[in-house]
């Protein structure tokens, strides 16, 4: 059978003025049902850019996928009419995006906003489709929702926007909810609340969820799998515990050990990763970390590397991981190129 | 005696009302009866959530906004009542940074410009001299010092906060509030500023107040932390004992919201879910103002008594009624388990 | 270490080195070394390409502005037939004024080799006398939006940097200016001062100055919430000096993208009030002038409602295309 999305070797490229943008270059994954799949990566690694292709919503010109496919239930959403797509955007895949302030309409009623997509799709009446928002509202826990419905989104806080955003995402049952930096914008204890929330609604209904995110402590809270890109490129691949206690790429090591814990007793001493992330037009040759790699060698500056399995299914997109002693913390600071 | 000393802070925004005339009407209390203070060569970090006031505190702090009322000595001097020379002497001592890379620099100045800008202002040095300087500042945050007659749009976000930092530097001062100076940054990007102002707070003996809501950051850097809740601290302590024992139920809820990034940890963990959202400041909570959304609050005290912040424990003192280290049951606390009754979650990890 | 290091230069061969006794050329341990350590790894190569500042980065973006430089080319080139009409145009074409000696034959001849752009009903040349409008056109409008421009920075700026009161009072002044029907405005003003080239800039000059003002306050508003104003005013800076270093260079570029189009639409109003008769008085040539004559002969001779048509269309045009572009060019945001 078919896997709910398997995309495959995915490009997206955008060609403005000064050149080609690489915004995401050889992505592939698959996601079932049920399943959480986290993108991490810090600005410009391709991770929005991976979500809106799948919502088939790259702005064209500049952008354009130039490679690959995304198959929903085994079909090419590429080969698809506009119109069938559009059919399944917002129905089959739905998306949340990171700011809640300005992803709601403010001149519509947050119950008919919601409401939309079930006359759109499912061709309900006016009046079936705002019931079944206030049903969706108390789902998501807003409470009054037959009152809250017929508010105007600046009615609502932060918190409760981003309720009524998973409200409207969930109104078609979708397979596939594409989650966009979801919390970033909202404080922790409101990050807990949605983070709960979508946690418990996927237990309930076993939607997919793409989680998009720069945050590990989001990870590790949500994914079942994590796939860790850098300049449009996955760089590793495999399931939660995996990528957290035995990291194979050099990069997710520098990730991990940039980030200041607050769940160990002691301080401990945070060791960025240097330099900057690469502009993506001129996205460094060979393996486009090695810039900024302490194990770079002359083989890393030549040679892309492929993200190939190493252990079981977990991928890495380095050329050492194969070597079972190039591991985080065992393996030896080696930089051949300057 | 302390290096600041903040006592009874207190700013009120005017709500401006009315299109034709604007009438004063209604105040947001953005900082409410604040002290705290700051001993020198320390870093204390003012955390809390949107809306909680560190921000403006920081801003009171270096008169960037006037305060409603209240006292702030700094180095025994009272830094509210300063004018003309006294207070740009002030501002010679203490500097800030910023959050946003892209809005502190000005785009039409260079980096020479905007780093020199401090000297020029106090008239430090001819400008050969200045020039020198300022290259001598970009290396100390490690930037180029051959980039000074570059500007601003041609660097990236790590290195426009590192330009900001050699700005606040310029001229030495003891004390540089950091105004979320690592938020809006990548987070390898973030450990190499934070690495940074540790540095250069060992090599130039200087004093933080760092404000941040990013509690993990806030931890690594500080030495004492001061929790706000809609203007009001809630908790104040050395890092570990907050950290590890939290005694006002508004921290110890903030603590375990974070999220963990250890997968295990993270399933392990009970957390304690607020209800609602932050109370608006305009018309804020009577009694302690977390009683809305406390877990613990007792009735009619907590909506009544606006608790003290009182020691309850040695250099440790929380604003609750019923403060103790956990004070919210574990009964209260939730668990997640996640994974749990997601077939193929750990078969579907296929390669790509 | 040097900044190269990191540099991604495609095109050299990266250098092999023997590794560093640590092995750890990229983190340094000891913490005072790691300041000037990482003076050499956080330079990229983009940074070293060659600095641009931003008005050049400006012009950049405006050269591959197609659109805008088609306009900016049609500009310049008005502005040189007017600026050298007395030269050559009265020699070559035909004076614009001076009627010809057999005005009977010369009068409304259709374009022809001898008469490129026709002639008008007492035998003048259109192609001198639309050369010579170019120069009430373009003069009148640059005087009138210079005007509009030294009363509505004055009074924008103090809008802005004042408030309170002064605000108030400068701005419902404004709303009171944008209240009137524009031409009507124009008419009265000019009514009151008599009809002449002067009088129309004058007129059209204080008309314009509400929008400029409020483009300027608006700027500098908007500039004042940045945090480098607030970095500034931290360091101790003087009011002129954040108000001159940091607020003004940073509220122009709305204010050029704005006088440029009003340019345009001064030299449109121009149009409308000489058409009306308000304008510049004959026998001064200018387009809408020339458009109100070719009323009567709309059938008979075209040619004489065209050019000048023509002429007040593009020129305009080319003034807000102009704008348009510098919009884009100068919006710092833009930057990809």
């Amino acid at each position: 059978m078919s896997k709910l999305l398997e995309v495959t070797d995915l490009r997206t490229h955008f060609f403005t003025r000064d050149g080609v943008v690489k915004a995401v270059d050889g992505v592939s994954f698959s996601l079932d049902y049920g399943q959480t799949l986290a993108i991490v990566g810090e600005s410009g690694s391709g991770k929005s850019v991976t979500a809106m292709s799948i919502m088939g919503l790259i702005p064209d010109p500049p952008g354009k996928i130039v490679e690959g496919d995304i198959l929903f239930k085994g079909d090419s959403m590429l080969a698809m009419e506009p119109a069938e797509v559009r059919k399944l955007r917002g129905d089959r895949i739905a998306m949340i995006f990171q700011d809640p302030m300005t992803s709601l309409n403010p001149v519509y009623r947050v119950g008919h906003q919601i409401g939309e997509s079930l006359r759109i799709h499912r061709g309900m009446t006016k009046r079936e489709a705002f019931d079944r928002a206030v049903e969706l509202l108390d789902l998501v826990g807003i409470p009054n929702p037959r009152e809250r419905a017929k508010d105007y989104p600046h009615q609502f806080s932060g918190g409760m926007r981003q309720r009524a955003m998973i409200a409207m995402a969930l109104s078609c049952d979708p397979d596939i909810l594409i989650a966009d930096e979801p919390t970033t914008a909202l404080d922790v204890t409101i990050q807990a609340q949605i983070l709960e929330l979508m946690i418990e609604l996927q237990d309930r209904t076993g939607t997919a969820i793409i989680m998009i995110t720069h945050d590990l402590g989001v990870v590790a809270d949500m994914a079942d799998d994590v796939m860790v890109m850098y300049a449009g490129k996955p760089v590793e691949f495999g399931t939660a515990d995996e990528v957290f206690y035995k990291p194979l790429h050099p990069y997710t090591w520098g990730l991990l050990d940039s980030l200041p814990r607050h769940d160990v007793s002691e301080k401990g001493t945070l060791e960025p990763i240097q330099g900057q992330p690469p502009s993506l037009i001129r996205v460094p040759r060979g393996c486009s970390f090695h810039p900024r790699c302490p194990y770079a060698r002359v083989k890393c500056v030549k040679e892309v590397p492929e993200l190939v399995p190493v252990e079981g299914g977990h991928a890495s997109g380095c050329h050492f991981s194969v070597d079972p002693s190039f591991r985080k913390g065992e393996a030896a600071v080696c930089r051949e190129v300057v | 005696m302390a290096l600041l000393e903040v006592r009874n802070l207190v700013k009120h925004f005017p709500v401006e009302q009315g299109v034709l005339m604007s009438r004063v009407g209604a105040h947001v209390k953005a900082v409410d009866d604040v002290s705290f203070t700051v001993e020198s060569g320390e870093t204390v970090g003012l955390v809390g959530e949107s809306g909680c006031g560190k921000s403006t505190t920081g801003r009171c702090i270096i008169r960037l906004i006037e305060a409603t009322s209240g006292e702030i000595a700094f180095d025994g001097q009272d830094v509210l009542t300063l004018r003309g020379k006294a207070l740009k002497e002030f501002r010679r001592q203490v500097q800030i940074i910023f959050q946003d890379p892209y809005a502190s620099l000005n785009p039409r100045m260079t980096i020479g410009e905007i780093v020199s800008e401090p000297l020029k202002v106090h008239g430090v040095g001819t400008s050969g001299e200045q020039r020198k300087r300022v290259q001598e500042l970009l290396d100390v945050v490690g930037l180029n010092p051959e980039h000074i007659n570059r500007y601003p749009h041609e660097f990236s976000g790590g290195q426009r906060q590192r330009i900001g930092i050699a700005r606040a530097l310029a001229l030495q001062p003891k004390l540089i509030v950091c105004d979320e100076p690592v938020s809006a940054l990548d987070v390898s990007i973030q450990a190499q500023v934070v690495n940074l102002l540790d540095d250069l707070q060992d090599q130039f003996g200087l004093t933080y107040l760092f404000i941040a809501h990013d509690l993990s950051v806030i931890r690594h850097i500080s030495d004492r932390i001061v929790v706000m809740y809609l203007g009001k601290i809630v908790e104040t302590g050395g890092w570990k004992e907050l950290y590890d024992a939290p005694q006002h139920p508004y921290t110890q809820s903030l603590l375990s919201a974070v999220p963990v990034p250890d997968p295990e940890k993270q399933r392990a963990r009970e957390r304690i879910i607020l209800e609602g959202d932050v109370p608006s400041p305009i018309d804020p909570p009577t009694g302690c103002r977390f009683h809305t959304r406390c877990p613990i609050a007792q009735f009619p005290i907590c909506a009544e008594q606006d608790p003290e912040l009182r020691e309850v424990a040695p250099g440790q003192r929380a604003a609750c009624h019923f403060a103790k280290p956990f004070p919210i049951p574990p009964e209260l606390r939730r668990s997640t388990v996640i994974g749990e009754g997601e077939g193929g979650a750990e078969g579907a990890a296929e390669a790509v | 270490m040097t900044p190269e290091h990191l540099n991604w230069d495609h095109d050299k061969d990266p250098d092999m080195i023997p590794l560093d006794a640590g092995g750890h050329p990229s983190r340094q341990s000891e913490s005072g070394d790691h300041i000037t350590a990482s003076a050499g790894h956080i330079d990229v190569g983009e940074i070293s390409t060659s600095s641009r500042t931003l008005w050049g980065d400006a012009w950049y973006r405006l050269r591959r502005n197609k659109l805008a430089l088609v306009a900016l080319v049609w500009i310049v080139f008005m502005i040189l037939l007017a600026v050298t009409a007395d030269l050559w145009v009265p020699q070559t074409l035909g004076d614009p004024i001076v009627l010809p000696q057999d005005t009977a034959a010369a009068k409304l001849l259709p374009p022809s080799a001898d008469h490129p752009f026709g002639t008008d009903k007492l035998g003048r040349e259109i192609v001198s006398r639309i050369i010579y409008g170019a120069r009430v056109s373009l003069s009148v409008g640059v005087l009138a939006v210079s005007i509009s421009l030294v009363i509505g920075l004055i009074f924008g700026g103090l809008a802005a940097y004042y408030g309170g009161l002064w605000d108030t009072l400068i701005m419902r002044t404004a709303d009171v200016f944008f209240a009137f029907p524009y031409v009507l405005f124009a008419i009265t003003l000019i009514a009151v001062l008599g009809p002449s080239y002067r009088n129309v800039f004058i007129a059209i000059g204080i008309l314009g100055w509400p929008s400029i003002a409020r483009v300027f306050r608006s700027s500098i508003l908007s500039v004042k919430e940045n945090e480098y104003v607030d970095a500034a005013r931290a360091v101790g800076a003087s009011d002129l000096r954040i108000m001159f270093r940091h607020i003004l260079p940073n509220s122009i570029a709305p204010i050029v993208v704005y006088t440029t189009m009003s340019i345009g639409s001064a030299i449109l109003s121009e149009a409308a009030l000489s058409f009306l008769g308000m304008g510049v008085q004959p026998p001064t040539p200018s387009w809408g002038g020339m458009l109100s004559d070719a009323r009567a002969f709309l059938f008979s001779a075209p040619h004489m409602m065209l050019f000048p048509g023509i002429a007040i269309l593009t020129t305009v045009l080319a003034f807000v295309l102009m704008g348009d572009g510098l919009r884009d060019a100068l919006d710092v945001k833009m930057k990809d």
